[in-house]
């Protein structure tokens, strides 16, 4: 009972507080139109019309043709399906594979701890964009590849989220005490220790989501990303800086389309944080 | 809280704006030719090794050959180290008379000397070496001689026509000469400091920059107009466009395509040149794969596709159809008409034009009435990918399913020579028809088994390609055009040759592509840039910015 | 002081060592082969087996990775199996090239992003307010190189004050310092925006500490509380963190070097990856690692200076 009366405190919290409001709108305008994108998208993303190159905007092409006659708002659409796709999935695999060796790390102690957070550490040590490309380098240009190049890059960021609080937690009383009448460690990591990160882990996922956004958009500048034909927010901004006099639209779009679903995760986040942070919340 | 104000801040980035910025743009006015390549470095500024455009653009500012293509035109030869020549009757010894007074430029301490026989010989020598030339095939079993200071004996094993053997003399690869003192000097220094004769003299090399070139002021056929050349490397197409539209470059390397020719057409004071050779697109059908062994289904695929799309995708300014494996303007070509006509003599079709109805019947006559299903590797290198994406989009509409994996670059040119995909996309330009021809279609050159693997995708002369049972080869005819004098004996038997390839429609010839150079239209090459084998524009002695 | 550093220096050595392990055994994993990539699609399979001879690829992997270790301790890295040239050479080249541009950013976001923060933060929920967090948002989500393609085409090409080509001569201060400002306001700008951000929030969690509230009620005035207690707090975890964005800008530097077509370490690197030039790649990996084990140990340093307690323990 209790619980339901902070959850809906809560809620009412992320509702009234403006920051968070508008990041979840933002959002989930951007994920409502991406998994409408096949029946919102006017015409086949792929289908050339090479005798149709380049034209500015007008009614037929709400957002003009790309350098090969496609339709730039469609492309701009079901890109956006692929970038948050590509965002989330990677995400969401970082989290659960990073949360958990943080905490199993933090909860083990010892030579495990020291082991994997040390590994962790060594990952970090290069910038994204770096390790990124290597890993594209080695895995080859494709969609699932960029997924688990964004997915490493995640997994040491979660770990940490996930390992430091663990080490105050388990040293928490009723974590004792399960421990002391013989509840396993998988038990207690996920029943006792998890809940407790949950918000932070959340929180996390909303501003790195933007990240890895941005991410997709940076390997494929640096021409490992998901190759062409295919859609993605970064391709598309990629090939049309180089239509900038020509064409401007084509880059010109898909940026504000990136520029918007960064902005939008980082604010839903951002609010996350505030109401999750008791220091704040408590203002 | 007055201290920190945001107008501070403006003011504060106003001020460092305005510093940086009182110097004007550096649109330098001086009399330097900048070309900016779509690469991030050299690679090997050794001309027996330099094979890549970005490389061969510095190396031939720097280096000459004994004879030299036409400048702008690659279907004539003119004099240069080499004033004159002459062949012996029996067609074996070929003798190069030096012009004199020809100056190697100077290097470190060394002021250099005048070039002789015996650098001719040292060149052509270390040309020949496996370990110290990419070319060293071209010259084998050849001995070169100095009989005195200016003339130059070449003598053969077996005779060669002109048109084989001069591309191997002139300047070009393995025919530019380096001056012995110098290599041996600089030793594995020389690849990235190269000494040379040319009308541009090496001055500085500054990695994933740029090369810094100046004058030949004793350059033997009149001083350079320029006072010298800047090659830059700049792999970002974006950056080229911006640094030419700023005047920091003059010249900039562009991607073959027309959406690109058109982009740089809209700015001011830019052209665009439009110059072959241009490498010409292919499609091989690997016979050692089911089902390609299959006539019916590789004459399907033949049907199945327009080249006039294909041209439209890559663009009419750039691209034009061919009909057969060597490529118009090549010696040895054939044109439509040579290809229709004799279709009509023997009532057979040589020139495979669309016919999507026809395609699905031959697929249906193979076993596949529901169409057929392929993988292939495929690069990302959008010289590539762009027609190959429209190729697959038309094999679709026959009922042909290409499924594509797509690869960087080194890897796609592994996995074809790993005998891999099943249709083969190349684009290349070879220097003559015999190169082509024994490459991709000699039975030593099969990948993987050959005696020699090269780019022999179809395992032609290991497998039957007319559906006859029995094993089809064109070694003989290659082999017997290679020895053949007259060139036009030579012509005619790469002609059947072709005519055979056609029939068996174990390769489907597409496209042949120029390449494309923007410049600010204040740079005057100084001669018509029609086509160039180094695939960038020359910059010579005529060069010159009004 | 010198202690601890030299502490650091030696743990990090094993850090530079896994680096260069994973470096060797991702780039071999690869596609692609150096001798085929240096040769062309022209060469011969003979032609490629000779020069892989020539490189040394043909010899076991042990060996090889033998060879690696022996560089990266003698700090010499040997030569670059594509051009032969030796690869210390061109890091010397390439290096100042992205400090300089790394630091441009650095001490731009420093500079523009902490009085911004702060400023944000003292008037938490006012317009001005939400316009800087609104900005500090775009920055942190428009990516480097969409940011450094559109700063040209207004400063360079619309209104030309900058050049877009190269790096200047490192010699020429001037020139230089020309050629550096452009691709340093993109990274600046970036760093700009997470300075902000971070500052912001500092200076929110410390306005809340118990000390604050000791301050103001023992009526201290307002500007002694922010100078004095404040600001000195909250600096203290924004050092901590500059050096955690340090790492992020020098992955965004790899992007603004190829925009405008610097040589430096970055460009070194994508071009030492698409060439598969094994050496130069392992020694421009490790100069990278190193890099961001400096930048730890200086915010670290510094860290202690601003804080004594650190520097006790």
């Amino acid at each position: 009972m209790q619980r339901l009366s902070k959850g809906r405190k809560l809620l009412k919290t992320f509702l009234r507080n403006r920051t968070s409001f508008i990041g979840a709108c933002m959002s989930l305008a951007l994920i409502i139109i991406a998994i409408f994108s096949y029946w919102l998208a006017p015409y086949d993303p792929l289908k050339q019309n090479v005798y149709h190159r380049l034209t500015p905007p007008e009614m037929i092409h709400i957002f003009g043709t790309d350098e090969y006659g496609r339709d730039v708002f469609s492309r701009v659409l079901t890109g956006a399906r692929i970038s948050l796709f590509v965002g989330i999935v990677s995400v969401a695999l970082g989290m659960i594979i990073g949360t958990m060796m943080g905490m199993v790390a933090g909860y083990a102690g010892g030579k495990l701890e020291t082991a994997i957070m040390r590994f962790l550490d060594i990952m970090m040590s290069f910038p994204d964009e770096v390790f990124g490309v290597m890993v594209m380098i080695v895995l080859g240009p494709g969609m699932l590849n960029v997924i688990i190049a964004i997915t490493i890059l995640m997994i040491p960021r979660f770990a940490r989220v996930g390992h430091a609080p663990t080490l105050g937690i388990k040293e928490m009383d009723h974590i004792v005490s399960a421990k002391a009448i013989g509840a396993g460690s998988g038990r207690i990591i996920i029943r006792h220790i998890l809940p407790n990160i949950f918000g932070d882990v959340l929180v996390m996922s909303s501003l790195w989501l933007g990240t890895a956004i941005r991410l997709e958009a940076s390997l494929s500048f640096l021409g490992v990303g998901v190759p062409p034909p295919t859609p993605t927010l970064g391709n598309m901004v990629r090939v049309g800086v180089d239509f900038l006099a020509s064409g401007p639209w084509v880059s010109l779009f898909a940026g504000l389309a990136i520029l918007f679903a960064v902005f939008a995760f980082n604010l839903l986040g951002d609010g996350l944080r505030d109401i999750t942070d008791p220091k704040l919340y408590a203002r | 809280m007055k201290t920190i104000r945001p107008s501070l801040t403006i003011v504060i980035l106003l001020g460092v704006l305005l510093c940086f910025g009182v110097q004007p743009t550096s649109a330098a006015k001086d009399n330097v030719l900048r070309i900016a390549f779509d690469a991030a470095d050299i690679t090997d500024l050794h001309p027996h090794f330099a094979h890549t455009t970005q490389d061969r653009g510095v190396v031939h500012l720097i280096f000459s050959g004994l004879v030299r293509y036409k400048p702008g035109d690659i279907g004539e030869f003119v004099p240069d180290l080499a004033e004159s020549w002459e062949v012996s009757r029996d067609g074996l010894t070929w003798t190069f008379h030096l012009r004199k007074g020809v100056m190697v430029h100077p290097w470190k301490n060394n002021p250099g000397y005048e070039l002789t026989s015996e650098d001719v010989v040292y060149s052509f020598t270390s040309a020949a070496d496996k370990n110290k030339s990419a070319w060293a095939g071209e010259y084998a079993g050849m001995q070169f001689k100095a009989i005195d200071q200016y003339t130059v004996q070449v003598i053969l094993e077996k005779p060669l026509s002109e048109l084989l053997f001069l591309p191997k003399m002139a300047d070009y690869a393995g025919g530019l000469i380096i001056p012995k003192k110098a290599v041996e000097d600089l030793g594995e220094g020389f690849k990235s400091h190269p000494v040379g004769t040319g009308p541009f003299v090496f001055k500085k090399y500054l990695p994933k920059e740029k090369v810094i070139t100046v004058r030949n002021e004793k350059f033997y056929r009149g001083t350079p107009k320029l006072d010298g050349v800047e090659v830059f490397y700049m792999p970002d197409m974006s950056s080229r466009k911006f640094g030419l539209q700023s005047k920091e470059l003059d010249v900039i390397e562009g991607p073959p395509s027309q959406p690109w020719v058109d982009e740089m057409r809209a700015l001011r004071g830019v052209e665009v040149d439009v110059f072959g050779p241009g490498e010409a697109g292919v499609l091989y059908f690997n016979m050692a794969k089911k089902p390609f062994d299959d006539i019916r289904v590789r004459r399907a695929i033949a049907y199945a596709l327009s080249r006039d799309e294909v041209v439209t995708t890559i663009g009419k300014a750039i691209a034009a159809p061919v009909f057969s494996q060597i490529p118009n303007p090549q010696p040895g070509h054939l044109t439509r008409d040579e290809v229709l006509l004799r279709g009509k003599l023997e009532e057979k079709d040589y020139l495979y034009e669309v016919d999507r109805n026809k395609a699905k019947k031959l697929l249906a006559d193979a076993g596949f009435p529901n169409g057929l299903t392929t993988t292939v590797f495929m690069t990302e290198r959008g010289e590539y990918a762009v027609p190959f994406q429209n190729i697959v989009a038309q094999l679709r509409e026959a009922g042909i399913d290409v499924k594509v994996t797509v690869v960087d670059h080194p890897t796609y040119h592994h996995n074809i020579r790993a005998d891999m995909n099943t249709i083969v996309e190349y684009n290349c330009w070879r220097p003559t028809a015999d190169v082509r021809l024994t490459h991709f279609h000699h039975s030593d050159s099969i990948v993987k088994t050959g005696k020699k693997p090269i780019t022999n995708f179809m395992h032609l002369g290991e497998k039957d390609a007319n559906g006859d049972g029995k094993v089809d080869s064109v070694d003989y005819q290659i082999e017997v055009a290679r020895d053949l004098l007259d060139s036009g004996a030579q012509k005619a038997v790469w002609k059947e040759t072709q005519f055979k390839l056609l029939d068996w429609a174990v390769s489907y010839p597409l496209f042949i592509k120029k390449f494309t150079f923007a410049r600010r239209n204040n740079v005057q090459w100084g001669y018509d840039l029609k086509s160039t084998l180094i695939l960038s524009p020359q910059i010579n002695e005529l060069t010159s910015i009004k | 002081m010198l202690a601890f550093s030299i502490r650091r220096i030696l743990v990090a050595i094993p850090t530079l060592l896994i680096v260069l392990t994973i470096t060797f055994v991702l780039i071999r994993i690869a596609p692609g082969d150096p001798a085929e990539v240096r040769l062309g699609d022209y060469a011969s399979k003979e032609a490629v087996e000779a020069l892989r001879r020539q490189m040394g690829l043909d010899r076991p992997m042990w060996v090889q990775y033998l060879e690696a270790l022996k560089g990266l301790l003698q700090a010499d890295f040997g030569r670059s199996i594509i051009n032969g040239r030796p690869i210390s050479g061109d890091l010397k080249r390439a290096l100042p090239y992205t400090i300089q541009l790394t630091l441009f950013g650095i001490i731009f976001g420093a500079l523009f992003g902490i009085p911004t923060g702060v400023y944000s933060a003292l008037r938490r929920n006012t317009l001005t307010d939400y316009i800087g967090r609104t900005l500090s948002l775009g920055g942190l989500s428009i990516p480097s190189f969409y940011l450094g393609i559109l700063l040209m085409l207004v400063f360079s090409i619309h209104i030309p004050l900058f050049p877009v080509v190269g790096g200047g001569d490192i010699h020429d201060l001037a020139d230089n310092l020309y050629h550096l400002f452009l691709p340093g306001l993109t990274l600046g700008l970036v760093m700009t925006a997470y300075v902000t951000r971070m500052t912001r929030s500092s200076v929110l969690n410390t306005l809340n500490e118990d000390f604050i509230r000791t301050a103001r009620a023992k009526g201290l005035s307002e500007r002694k509380v922010i100078y004095k207690h404040l600001l000195r707090n909250a600096l203290l975890s924004i050092v901590a963190l500059i050096g955690v964005y340090s790492i992020i800008l020098t992955g965004g530097s790899v992007m603004v070097e190829i925009v405008f077509s610097r040589p430096g370490l970055g460009r070194m690197m994508i071009g030492a990856l698409k060439q598969r030039d094994y050496t130069t790649l392992q020694a421009v990996m490790i100069v990278f690692a190193t890099f961001v084990v400096l930048i730890n140990l200086i915010a670290d340093l510094i860290y202690g200076l601003v804080d004594p307690r650190v520097r006790r323990k």
